[in-house]
């Protein structure tokens, strides 16, 4: 049986005020952390952009992926009402200008400070669904109640939700019922045979290959695909099909 | 890259290691859905990747009532002889209890290998008076204890006041649940290199890239014993996560299985 690709929703770039080990959240420790796991492409967002201004890390990230072109760039965006990010059709052409095809947001007073409501980032939100750009959602940030809510109002908005921990499948199956376009990334995502479980009620596509690379090892998420009793096509989508299909329609 | 990458990537299990998981447990648990929680299921995936062995302490006993998960942990020991043995489940809120329950763990079922405690789930601090009883059985039988732990955010099992109990009974190995936590790994390795009677526990669900390089350059691999949380967490990513670390064979070999055998026969 020949190897899945793998390509990895879930990755960052850009030094971490509170790393975990090493000074290695760089492009060079990504690619290294990817070759020991064997995954073969990442879409990447930079700290900078979460953890400082957009601006400075979205730039950053750019410039620094220039030369990987197995590392594909997400950006981090917020309402345009304060002129720190474009209006959202500029905001679009760029993107496809700099070959950006899926977002993060940070929401809550704790992170960027707005909120995901209609008055704040409707314009915003129906601009990316409209695009069908994926909308990657850190949980531990955005919680499942505020998920809910733009899945039921943005039916073409793909929305992956990021950190999932392995205690969540109580919020998330009944979501699955509901909503295709829900994806969970894996990096966390490891209760008992969640991967059986959910590809025998829901089929593949609810789970969508992460890991947190550099930060965390991408080993553990690479051993939970491989050995799930599942078939060789689900383990085809979930290791990175399902997501390059995402990556194929959007803003196109 | 490692050996067994292909493997690995080929969903094979790992069949020359003995591997036996030292941490896991069995059973539903309250604010969760697992969805294999049975001791059948736990052998599934054991079997799907080359576990062993297993040591379980059943989840009813580590929140609620240690003796009705001792209960279960005896009768899944006779049901799956030589796969499942078992870690005696204690509460300091149970101190005369729980000394009871560890004579009847022990005295009556070989395969009860080491002792279970959950600080936080039990809401008893580590350093609690009632806790002496407990303690001093573990130390007379020079036996293993683990300790649920975390870095700072655990007022009742957090890594220091781990290190000051270890300290105070150096005849019980002491195994440091879940090493402190993804952030704790610093702190952690500090009260290994001061207490040669800690042991530094694998299990975790947040895995920081190359924690195991670092645990075996700055502790040794003796130290260093291999678990799941099964069936909180599948055992399967744990087995890639050591099967392709970049660590020498023989390291491997003592992580996951040869550390433990050298202090209980199986």
């Amino acid at each position: 049986m020949s190897k899945l690709k793998y390509f990895d929703c879930n990755c960052s770039i850009g030094r971490l005020a509170h790393p975990a080990l090493y000074d290695n959240i760089n492009v060079k420790g990504l690619k290294e952390e990817m070759a020991t796991a064997g995954v073969e492409e990442a879409l990447v967002f930079h700290n900078m952009a979460r953890d400082s201004a957009p601006s400075l890390g979205n730039a950053k990230l750019i410039e620094e992926l220039k030369d990987a072109e197995e590392l594909h760039p997400a950006w981090v965006v917020l309402p345009h009402h304060t002129g720190e990010i474009p209006a959202p059709a500029q905001l679009l052409k760029d993107m496809e200008q700099a070959g950006v095809k899926a977002v993060r947001m940070y929401p809550t007073k704790d992170y960027h400070s707005f909120s995901l409501a209609d008055w704040c980032s409707g314009e915003l939100l129906s601009a990316l669904a409209e695009a069908r750009v994926p909308l990657l959602l850190d949980i531990e940030i955005v919680w499942w109640e505020t998920i809910q809510t733009l899945l039921e109002k943005y039916p073409t908005l793909p929305i992956i939700a990021t950190n999932v921990s392995y205690r969540h499948h109580r919020f998330i199956y009944p979501l699955f019922e509901r909503y295709p376009q829900l994806h969970v990334e894996t990096s966390r995502f490891f209760a008992a045979s969640a991967f059986e479980d959910i590809v025998n009620r829901f089929g593949p596509g609810p789970i969508m290959f992460g890991t947190h690379m550099p930060f965390l090892t991408g080993t553990p998420a690479v051993s939970m695909l491989t050995y799930a009793d599942i078939s060789r096509e689900a383990k085809e989508a979930i290791s990175g099909g399902t997501l390059r299909s995402l990556l194929k329609e959007a803003l196109s | 890259m490692s050996r067994y990458f292909d493997r690995i990537h080929n969903g094979q299990p790992i069949d020359d290691i003995e591997i036996i998981d030292f941490h896991a447990h069995l059973g539903p648990y309250f604010n969760m859905h697992i969805p294999a929680d049975s001791a059948e299921d736990m052998i599934r995936m054991m079997d799907s990747c080359g576990i062993d062995r297993v040591i379980v302490s059943p989840t009813p006993g580590i929140i609620s009532d240690i003796e009705y998960g001792n209960d279960i942990m005896l009768a899944s020991i006779k049901k799956h002889r030589g796969r499942i043995y078992g870690a005696c489940m204690v509460n300091g809120h149970y101190p005369e209890l729980s000394v009871d329950e560890l004579n009847r763990c022990f005295e009556t079922e070989a395969d009860v290998k080491i002792v279970k405690l959950h600080p936080i789930l039990a809401e008893c601090k580590m350093d609690d008076q009632r806790m002496k009883g407990i303690y001093e059985f573990t130390a007379d039988r020079k036996l293993f204890m683990i300790v649920h732990t975390w870095l700072d955010s655990d007022p009742y099992g957090n890594v220091d006041l781990f290190a000051r109990v270890a300290k105070d009974y150096p005849d019980i190995n002491w195994l440091m649940g879940h090493s402190g936590g993804p952030y704790g790994t610093f702190r952690a390795v500090e009260i290994a290199k001061e207490l040669p009677n800690v042991f530094l526990d694998l299990t975790m669900s947040m895995c920081p890239a190359r924690q195991i390089e670092f645990f075996i350059e700055e502790v040794g691999a003796d130290r260093i014993i291999f678990g799941t949380d099964n069936p909180f967490i599948d055992p399967r990513p744990q087995i890639g996560r050591l099967c392709l670390a970049d660590i020498t064979q023989e390291d491997r070999i003592k992580i996951m299985g040869g550390n433990v055998k050298r202090y209980i026969d199986f």
